[in-house]
């Protein structure tokens, strides 16, 4: 049996009057690719805000490895292992590749130093390189081009690149395929399923149900703050999950119109 | 192709890089505009001139500096101006009206200038309000406080010799020219402020903060705190570069440093940091702060008249400005 990585119970977080999470509950596990899908305002960017550390919980327990944690920022989620991929958020286009690989985590001399420390740029470029090759887009690419010259594809294809170079043990992507052309999604797509041979476990957010079943192995459905629905993508259909998203039956729905 | 042949292939790709940088177009046209002001006029270059320029350069400099690492982090401050003011006075008055020493006057005056800067911090990332409105406010208040406590006349400032006054406006010859010891300040500002820039971990997070604070967040980076330490970093700055003034020229104006927040801003965007954020260039501030100080002292020379004198000033800003967003421009195609 694959041993479990994270696991949420019972997440609660409210702004103002609104709950936006209602006891949500869910566990991950090892080298799995898992969509959270859901329609607009159910829920989903706020349990991945509330996993990576962006928003604290106001209630409820976070698990990793069987352990009980704490998440209170964006650096305790990085530390325990989850790294995060927002859409069109997650590098600094100004920066070059490999400044944007190691942010947060530079490779520096005279540690000392502290903030003031140098940056280490012979590691920084090299580890730069190396996974530059690794991650093998097609074109080819120095490490210290800027982020702003790269295609919204080599960009993802990185930012997914640089989590698994910190071999992150959960990877949650919020939307990799938003305003991506077909090739470049599907590049993204293939790129999961390599992540998740690479024995990564990725929480992927979507609300493309095609790109869903094409990589996911598990479907977690959300609804108004609530977690309504899991299945895995062997034992369900599109329509089935569009029903889930909705809260209605689509069969019946489309059954219906074709009547009339 | 051959990895010798790559790297060298790499190699003149940063070069060509290099040349159609922000800065190294700025720093054609800085020697374009110094040309053409000496063929004018020989006496722009003469020695006198020079040293003119220079003694009044570092202090608009120091606060340029602390701006382009500002700017980069995606900030402004437009209340330097007011400190540059407001420092000095706070530091004569304990002087030289409640008789305190020198040393804990200046302690003390910036200590206020760190106070400034930490307030204009925690309003523009803890409430969330742009540098823009935070900072003008805060021009307001530290200029009407500076205006308010020195009743609007200017003080005399310190003339007793001392440590401070050798370490903050003693002066020396350099062969023909008369340089200060505020030019040191300015070289070794310049030097630490690059160092921050290009080759500290600090810089990176700066960079990052100002391309896209989600991003830097999302990585860790501690972006309010790195922005409230910039915003205190540049209030200091303001206040020193206000006190070499004062103890140079010998009086604490509460007017002096009117206007100068936007051409310490003009300095630094011309020199190719970006206003919105993420890119900045120390060398290109170091050159853009030269070129609006050669501007101002040869339109003179060149017998501009003193009321066309800010057309030009400002026309010259507005081509630089376009020069970098062409750059800009065409390297996004690239």
């Amino acid at each position: 049996m694959t041993a479990e990585v994270l696991r949420l119970e019972r997440i609660r977080k409210s702004f103002g009057s609104v709950n936006a999470l209602k006891n949500a509950s869910m566990t991950l596990k090892e080298g799995e690719v898992v969509a959270l899908v859901g329609d607009n305002g159910a829920g989903k960017s706020t349990l991945i805000k509330a996993i990576s550390g962006v928003h604290p919980i106001d209630g409820g327990e976070i698990f990793m490895h069987g352990r009980k944690v704490a998440i209170t920022s964006a650096r305790d989620a990085i530390d325990l292992g989850i790294e995060t991929i927002h859409q069109d958020t997650s590098l600094a286009p100004d920066l070059s590749i490999a400044r944007n690989l190691f942010l947060g985590r530079e490779p520096v001399k005279l540690s000392f130093l502290g903030v003031l420390a140098p940056l280490d740029f012979t590691e920084l470029r090299s580890s730069a390189s190396a996974l530059l090759k690794r991650v093998g887009i097609s074109k080819k690419l120095d490490a210290d081009a800027t982020v702003n010259t790269l295609s919204g594809g080599e960009r993802q294809s990185i930012a997914i690149s640089r989590a698994m170079q910190f071999a992150a043990k959960v990877i949650i992507l919020d939307e990799p395929t938003n305003n991506l052309g077909v090739e470049e999604t599907h590049g993204v797509l293939r790129f999961v399923k390599e992540v998740r041979a690479a024995g990564h476990t990725v929480l992927f957010i979507t609300h493309n149900i095609h790109h869903v079943f094409e990589v996911a192995d598990r479907i977690i459905v959300m609804r108004r703050g609530e977690i309504v629905a899991e299945r895995t993508v062997a034992d369900t259909d599109l329509l089935t999950v569009e029903s889930l998203i909705m809260g209605a039956d689509m069969s019946k729905l489309l059954r219906d119109k074709q009547v009339h | 192709m051959t990895a010798v042949a790559e790297k060298l292939e790499m190699r003149s790709e940063r070069w060509r890089g290099l040349l159609a940088s922000p800065q190294f177009a700025s720093l054609a046209i800085l020697v374009i505009v110094l040309a053409a002001f000496s063929a004018v006029n020989p006496n722009f270059l003469s020695p006198l001139n020079i040293s003119n320029m220079m003694a009044f350069l570092p202090e608009l400099g120091i606060m340029a500096l602390a701006m382009t690492l500002l700017l980069t982090a995606g900030e402004f401050d437009l209340s330097v101006g007011a400190v540059f003011a407001l420092g000095p006075v706070i530091v004569m008055l304990l002087a030289q009206t409640a008789g305190i020493d020198i040393g804990v006057a200046l302690l003390i005056g910036l200590l206020v200038c760190i106070a400034i800067g930490a307030i204009n911090g925690l309003i523009v990332t803890k409430i969330g309000i742009s540098s823009f409105l935070v900072t003008l406010s805060m021009l307001l208040i530290v200029r009407g406080a500076a205006l308010y406590i020195t009743q609007g006349f200017p003080l005399k400032s310190w003339d007793q010799p001392g440590v401070f006054v050798t370490l903050l406006a003693g002066s020396f010859d350099l062969g023909p020219f008369k340089l200060y010891v505020s030019l040191w300040w300015f070289i070794a500002l310049t030097l630490l402020c690059a160092y921050i820039l290009n080759y500290a971990k600090l810089g990176n997070w700066i960079s990052a903060i100002g391309s896209n604070r989600n991003a830097a967040v999302a990585r860790g980076v501690p972006a309010d705190a790195v922005k409230i330490w910039l915003f205190i970093f540049t209030s200091v700055l303001a206040g020193l570069a206000g006190m070499i003034s004062a103890f140079r020229i010998s009086a604490a104006s509460p007017v002096a440093g009117t206007g100068y927040e936007l051409e310490v801003i003009a300095m630094v965007v011309v020199g190719g940091t970006a206003l919105t954020g993420g890119r900045g260039t120390i060398l290109g501030t170091v050159v853009g702060a030269f070129m609006l100080r050669a501007i101002r002292n040869g339109i003179v020379l060149i017998g501009v008249p003193g009321l066309a004198f800010n057309i030009f000033v400002g026309a010259i800003i507005l081509v630089m400005l376009v020069l970098h967003a062409l750059i800009q421009k065409r390297s996004a195609w690239r």
